[in-house]
């Protein structure tokens, strides 16, 4: 069995047909991988996220998922796409898009529910997931009356019970305070080791090297423009000071100006 | 701001029916139907006083669902009694209605009757606009919104209204929150005095972008829905509960109906 779950070739994908968003984008992910695509904002990390989700089709190119070309017509077969949905989550970046039920208890149980899962079986896993995100207190109030944090964690509760082969997050950490950006991180990794592969853009560099077997990094022009294991990226000031990752920043101590590359 | 407080107050506020009173405590699929019951008793009956109780016999059930009284008479006379108020007192009047004379009296040269019949057909319509009003309003404060539309649902409306009810319901908040942010921005900005064409350039402006984001919103949110297994016909699950309670309450108000319908035809007749 092919190990492969994502084989992106030469894609190519403008918004409207005419603001492009991927350029000549090629991409491969295997089964149980940590992948990040770290980028500048509008580099088209949330495009190609999308993309891997079977929300949007390439206007050149193919995009593979086990083993089958991700076009609208494959999903107009019920069989297909009631399987790719349940082998594929993908956590938004606007919670506030992804939570659109009148409560955090319903938006938990949408997915599986239109999956067509078994009822005792989706109350079971709502159980688990609630004990391990700390939802339970939030599970009657609506997803506006939540914090960006507490929406954060709904949301990828609202993905994680379907129990996806492959979890994608789209800048799963941004905005959150450091305590909950750790808990969300630790889950990831947790995700991993047991099987999950997990797909994840960011520009924040600090979580990287956690979420990473890969990196891939984009450019201002929708490119990737290189890949590579997260320790290498990271060392190449240059290549991260490039792509808008990494700026100069100047401080001082006992009265003396520090001058040095920085990142969020 | 006021306004929109007054709406993020009025229609996004779960407090009173997270309160543990006793219409909170009624399965909502019951009390909805109960509820319905005494609208429908109010459009029929013809007396005063029975219309009068029943007025009574909501704020009552107000009070024992620990909601304060002041709050609730704000809420139900503020607006729509008002409005039939204006309605009604035409009807006052032999014009329209024609009768046994209570009062006369000139204005600029009219001479105007209010008749007995009027005065009652006025009364009439303002306690049955209010009763009503008032029962209508008392269910949907001690019920949560979205146990409404599960209620909905289970009355045969079809589920994509009920859903798609629930996501306005859901994205008014966060366009009001837009709204409520962008007039602060302004403010901040501009001062609290701008010139009037200034300011109608800016609420067009504003129009435009909420409706821009909305439609930017309803295709991100479809994608959403998308992604997690959504293909046309939603599913939703169904979990309430009846008790004795509720069936207690049932036969009650069933009750309630039967006799007072009944005493009704006999007024009638």
């Amino acid at each position: 069995m092919s190990n492969s779950i994502f084989d992106a070739k030469n894609v190519n994908f403008a918004y409207l047909g005419k603001y492009s968003a991927l350029r000549n984008v090629d991409i491969n992910i295997e089964r149980g991988q940590k992948i990040s695509v770290i980028g500048a904002n509008g580099s088209g990390k949330s495009t190609l996220l999308h993309m891997l989700d079977g929300l949007i089709f390439p206007d050149e190119g193919t995009v593979k998922a086990f083993g089958r070309e991700l076009a609208e017509d494959a999903f107009n077969d019920e069989d297909f796409s009631k399987d790719f949905r349940k082998k594929v989550g993908l956590v938004f970046q606007n919670p506030d898009i992804q939570l659109f039920c009148p409560t955090v208890r319903e938006d938990i149980f949408f997915g599986p529910l239109q999956l067509g899962m078994e009822k005792k079986e989706i109350k079971k896993r709502f159980e688990e997931l609630i004990t391990i995100l700390g939802l339970g207190n939030l599970l009657e109030r609506a997803p506006h009356q939540l914090s960006i944090g507490e929406k954060r964690k709904v949301a990828i509760a609202s993905t994680l019970i379907i129990e996806p082969e492959v979890l994608i997050l789209d800048e799963p950490t941004a905005g959150l305070d450091p305590l909950t950006t750790r808990h969300i991180i630790d889950l990831l990794v947790q995700e991993n080791a047991s099987g999950r592969t997990i797909i994840t853009s960011t520009h924040d560099l600090h979580i990287v090297e956690e979420i990473s077997d890969i990196v891939y990094v984009f450019s201002q022009e929708k490119k990737i423009v290189k890949a590579g294991h997260p320790g290498v990226i990271l060392q190449d000031a240059a290549l991260l000071h490039v792509n808008n990752l990494t700026h100069i920043h100047a401080h001082s101590h006992n009265g003396k100006i520090h001058i040095h590359p920085h990142s969020h | 701001m006021g306004a929109l407080s007054f709406l993020k107050e009025s229609i996004f506020a779960d407090e009173y029916a997270a309160r543990k009173g006793f219409l909170q405590s009624l399965d909502p699929r019951i009390k909805t139907a109960t509820f319905f019951l005494f609208i429908i008793l109010i459009l029929f009956i013809k007396d005063i006083f029975t219309l009068l109780c029943l007025y009574v016999f909501c704020l009552f059930l107000t009070k024992r669902s620990d909601i304060s009284l002041g709050f609730f008479l704000k809420r139900t006379w503020i607006f729509i009694p008002l409005f039939s108020l204006f309605i009604a007192i035409p009807a006052l009047f032999s014009v329209f209605t024609p009768g046994e004379a209570l009062a006369g009296f000139n204005l600029m040269g009219v001479k105007l009757v209010i008749t007995y019949q009027g005065v009652f057909s006025a009364a009439l319509f303002v306690i049955r606009v209010i009763t009503s009003v008032s029962f209508v309003v008392l269910l949907s404060i001690t019920t949560r919104h979205f146990e409404l539309l599960r209620v909905l649902r289970i009355f045969k409306v079809p589920q994509v209204f009920v859903m798609t009810t629930g996501m306005c319901y859901r994205y008014i908040y966060l366009f009001v929150e837009i709204v409520e942010n962008t007039y602060v921005a302004i403010k901040s900005r501009t001062g609290t005095k701008i010139h009037y064409k200034k300011g109608q350039h800016i609420v067009a402006w504003n129009i435009a972008y909420l409706w821009m984001r909305s439609y930017r919103l309803n295709e991100e949110v479809y994608s959403a829905m998308l992604s997690r297994g959504y293909r046309g016909d939603p599913v939703t699950f169904n979990e309430f509960r009846a008790g004795i309670k509720d069936w207690f309450w049932l036969l009650f108000s069933a009750a309630v109906f039967v006799v007072l319908f009944y005493f009704n035809l006999q007024i009638k007749n």
